[in-house]
């Protein structure tokens, strides 16, 4: 009982592998490699975003403040726990 | 089923809705995990809820991590670049939107399902067979978008991150599908040892053949791009695909060293883990060389960032993850924290990283717009490193007091006041992560919805 299930498991595995593999070799998938290394460029690179507004900077400070008062609470209930938990 | 007109400009609903779902899903999963972290140290929190105990908690928040945040992530990325790099449109962007709307209703079958304590108790493999019904089919429709754009391509070569992503995507509806035993809906598994042995091959590939893949597909296509440089060697990416398709395919039984399987299968299962080198060294030279002298564009795109973090935590737990597939060590290691410190790199410090960094890399790009605050998104990073590293400290820490007691014969009662700080430090930085995973949503929102920077060019 143990090898039907694993062994049609890998079979599967390798089989699906095999038969895609052969497809790559017979369209010529591995021909071009140097062409391939530049697929990802296509199309050219995007311009550098501009620049964003002071309100932005604001909003995103008192976010972060926030974040960190609610943070430094909880780590001084932490350190309150680890120093008088036993 | 529409496709999109030849001429309009992508409208990228697709990878915005996964966008969204992995945003959202993030801090519901991560939240998740900080509820089951504060319940180790507190286990009398939530007695008597019975929706919330441990036993629900847990799986809830390993599901989400995998299927709610990292996957929709690296989804995301993929349903942007695929047409890119094939040079076409996506097959349907209505398909891809009725996708992420299944997607989370899924998610939701999945949450609703295992906090009621509907669950067939196989780690990972955990929802009954009414939601493993609804995984397989949104993965179903996933496969057919892709490969149908893959056969409308205008470009004949595959990239790299081609393979990857359709590879991802084929073997994770066929190993989810037998991993789930979803012929026996009733229980969903086999009998006995042969039950634990499939389960395993699903449990590993499932991180193997699902997040190592669409991450590698992320990162393959976002490191060149950010660097503006073409990629340091296909040949050698193709070499490094093949071969983790062949090796991981096998390896599952390294979590079974310790249980009485064949012996042929476990001695398989150790030297393809120790082979896995071969795939990650190739990936990981590829990567960095492409990168070498580049480390300032990197720096200068956050989502290039994640991404190459992502691939130096891919060193470490694949590394980690042969050497713990050694029998000797594994003595030690095996059924303690030491795992679940090994997993957070993974899924959070590997996959989890590439996952934002994919998310962070398109956003300005789908919606034509600057990143809302690429502070917050610096800010969640830092976070991210900070949790990830500290998970991993505190955890292996842990591990090996657990690890030795236990070989020692040492009772349990004595060791869990021994690891009871490591705990509480443990779920401070579980609270680190939730923090940064609330930041990162309302960075999403806002970058996606009410967005007030000025219109890229
Ligand atoms: C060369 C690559 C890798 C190898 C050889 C490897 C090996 C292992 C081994 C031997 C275990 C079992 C430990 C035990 O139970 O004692 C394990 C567990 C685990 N690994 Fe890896 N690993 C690798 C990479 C990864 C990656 C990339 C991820 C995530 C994306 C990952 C995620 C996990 C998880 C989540 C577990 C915990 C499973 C559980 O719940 O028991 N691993 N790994």
């Amino acid at each position: 009982m143990y090898y039907p299930y694993f062994l049609t498991y890998m079979a599967l595995g390798l089989g699906i592998t095999l038969i895609v593999f052969s497809w790559a070799l017979r369209k010529g998938q591995f021909n071009d490699q140097q062409r391939a290394r530049y697929l990802p460029l296509h199309p050219a690179p995007d311009p550098p975003p501009p620049k964003p507004s002071r309100f932005i900077r604001l909003e995103v400070l008192v976010l972060f403040v926030m974040a960190g008062l609610g943070l430094a609470a909880s780590a001084a209930v932490i350190l309150f726990a680890l120093v008088h938990g036993n | 089923m529409t496709t999109n007109a030849t001429s309009a400009p992508p409208t990228y609903m697709t990878a915005k809705g996964f966008t969204l779902t992995a945003g959202f899903w993030m801090t519901v999963a991560t939240f998740m995990g900080l509820l089951g972290a504060t319940e180790l140290i507190a286990p009398d929190l939530t007695e008597n809820i019975g929706w919330v105990v441990f036993g629900r908690v847990r799986p809830i928040h390993v599901n989400l991590v995998l299927f709610g945040f990292v996957t929709p992530g690296l989804l995301a990325a993929a349903f942007y670049y695929l047409p890119r790099i094939l040079r076409t449109e996506l097959f349907s962007e209505m398909l891809g939107v009725v996708t992420v709307v299944l997607w989370n209703l899924v998610l939701i079958g999945v949450v609703v399902t295992l906090a009621a304590g509907y669950t067939q108790g196989r780690e990972y493999a955990e929802m009954i067979w009414p939601v493993d019904m609804g995984v397989v089919l949104i993965f179903s429709l996933v496969l057919i978008n892709f490969l149908m754009t893959v056969v409308r391509r205008k470009e004949p070569m595959l990239y790299v991150s081609v393979w990857y992503a359709c590879a991802g995507i084929v073997l994770t509806a066929t190993t989810f599908s037998l991993g789930n035993v979803i012929w026996r809906p009733d229980t969903g598994a086999l009998v006995g040892i042969p039950d634990a042995i499939l389960l395993w091959f699903y449990g590993h590939n499932v991180f193997g053949l699902l997040l190592t893949p669409l991450a590698a597909g992320v990162a393959y296509y976002v490191i060149p791009r950010a660097c503006k440089t073409p990629l340091y060697s296909h040949t050698l990416s193709l070499l490094g695909f093949w071969s983790l398709i062949v090796v991981y395919t096998h390896i599952g039984t390294h979590h079974l060293l310790q249980v009485p399987v064949p012996t042929w299968l476990k001695v398989i299962s150790i030297v393809d883990s120790v082979a896995m080198v071969i795939p990650v060294m190739a990936f990981l030279i590829n990567i960095w060389y492409t990168a070498k002298g580049r480390l300032g564009e990197i720096h200068n795109d956050i989502g290039a960032k994640f991404v190459f973090t992502g691939t130096i935590m891919y060193f470490f737990v694949s590394i980690q993850g042969s050497i713990m597939a050694l029998p000797q060590v594994q003595r030690i290691t095996h059924f303690n924290n030491w795992v679940v410190a090994h997993a957070h790199v993974g899924v959070l410090g590997f996959a989890g990283m590439i996952s934002l960094g994919g998310l962070y890399y398109i956003l300005p790009r789908i919606t034509n717009k600057p990143l809302f605050s690429r502070f917050l998104a610096d800010f969640q990073y830092w976070m991210i490193l900070i949790g990830v590293v500290g998970f991993t400290v505190v955890l292996t820490i842990a591990g090996l007091i657990q690890g030795n007691a236990w070989y020692n014969g040492e009772t349990i009662y004595r060791v869990l006041p021994e690891i009871h700080m490591y705990y509480i430090t443990r779920a401070s930085i579980g609270l680190l992560v939730f923090s940064s995973a609330v930041l990162g949503l309302y960075n999403i929102i806002r970058t996606l919805y009410f967005n007030p920077g000025e219109k890229l060019s």
